[in-house]
């Protein structure tokens, strides 16, 4: 339900574009959040309810040409675990900053794009460089976001 | 419709000047090309001016926005992305033959992928800020002795250089105020077990007097 708290031990994976991938490495402008916006974009791998992480990825990325215009040859997903990224930015971040992960899922949207794993990450400001490079670290497996 | 964009301008920079007499000192003009037309100059004020007005209140920014002209007007629409696109492509192919760096060209043609990518997503995207590249492209030209970082793009559009060892990291985001942001995380030397992390601000061409009591140089110099 939109605004529920994420359980610490699930997780998400975020869509990297392009842009933010080099040589297939994800960069840390992957984890940023632009001007106005609210919380950084993920979706909750464990509300697709599938039956294993190849099948989880498999329909994120229908969700994905779905939603985009292009997903980029180059695109990538990095999987990350909540509570190891809620920990480390509390515990290492110069102001102790307390991230929440909340489900926010779109629903009947006019454009039939439709995503009710949808969920944010908030708490992130658009000055924040280092925390960005915190969650980076903890990018454990990443995808092509393409098949 | 020159004279109503001239007119424009010169009701923003009042409003600057009469917010902090430092405005015209933050920006001091410096173009890349000084034959430059007035029109690029124009734009070059016009890019400059909201986003310092941005900056300082929110009370600033309702004024900025309701002052600034509607997008149906072509000369601040198609005009004013092709004429950045157009600069920003002519900086990518002054690096290839400007600077002294070993690896000017792969570093241009890092640029023209990410500037494609960035189009091929959003057609109506600056792709990259032109004064975010102007600003890296002068940080280059400072420290020519550097190996050849690791580039991405922030929402933005804005720089983003990384330099990485094994272990540590140094990276940079170029502003397009001539600012950077930069985020130093490397072992604690006396507990290597433990990290240190350092964050700030400053101007781009302090950067690397800044961050020297960290021997960024260790893992970041040729």
């Amino acid at each position: 339900m939109k605004g529920d708290k994420i359980p610490n031990y699930d997780h998400v994976a975020r869509y990297c574009k392009p842009i933010t991938v080099e040589d297939g490495q994800i960069q840390a402008t992957a984890f940023m959040v632009r001007m106005g916006e609210e919380s950084l974009s993920v979706n909750w791998l464990e509300f697709l309810n599938c039956s294993s992480r190849e099948n989880e990825i498999a329909e994120l990325r229908k969700i994905y040409s779905r939603k985009f215009n292009k997903v980029g040859t180059s695109a990538k997903i990095a999987v990350l675990n909540i509570g190891e990224v809620c920990e480390k930015v509390l515990t290492k971040s110069p102001d102790r900053r307390k991230l929440e992960v909340l489900h926010d899922p779109i629903e009947n949207d006019p454009s039939h794009k439709n995503d009710p794993s949808h969920s944010g990450i908030y708490n992130l400001k658009q000055d924040d460089e280092l925390i960005a490079e915190l969650i980076l670290e903890l990018v454990r497996e990443t995808y092509s976001a393409r098949i | 419709m020159q004279h109503m964009a001239l007119k424009k301008i010169d009701q923003m920079s009042e409003s600057s000047i009469a917010y902090g007499n430092k405005f015209l000192d933050y920006f001091p003009r410096e173009q890349p090309n000084p034959g430059a037309e007035n029109l690029e100059n124009i734009q070059q004020l016009r890019n400059r001016i909201p986003k310092r007005i941005l900056a300082e209140t929110q009370e600033r920014r309702e004024i900025f926005i309701s002052d600034w002209p509607e997008k149906k007007d072509p000369f601040t629409q198609s005009d004013l992305l092709e004429s950045e696109e157009e600069e920003v492509q002519r900086l990518i192919s002054q690096i290839k033959i400007s600077l002294s760096l070993r690896y000017r060209e792969k570093l241009a043609n890092r640029l023209i992928t990410l500037f494609k990518d960035a189009k091929e997503e959003d057609t109506d995207s600056l792709g990259i800020t032109v004064d975010s590249l102007r600003n890296f492209i002068k940080f280059l030209q400072l420290n020519s002795n550097l190996k050849c970082p690791s580039i991405s793009l922030t929402p933005e559009y804005n720089i983003y250089a990384s330099w990485k060892d094994e272990c540590s990291v140094f990276s940079v985001h170029f502003l397009p105020n001539r600012d950077v942001r930069f985020v130093i995380l490397k072992p604690n030397y006396r507990h290597p077990e433990r990290q240190i992390r350092v964050s700030g601000i400053t101007t781009t061409d302090i950067l690397m007097e800044m961050v020297l009591p960290y021997r960024v140089n260790d893992w970041i110099s040729e």
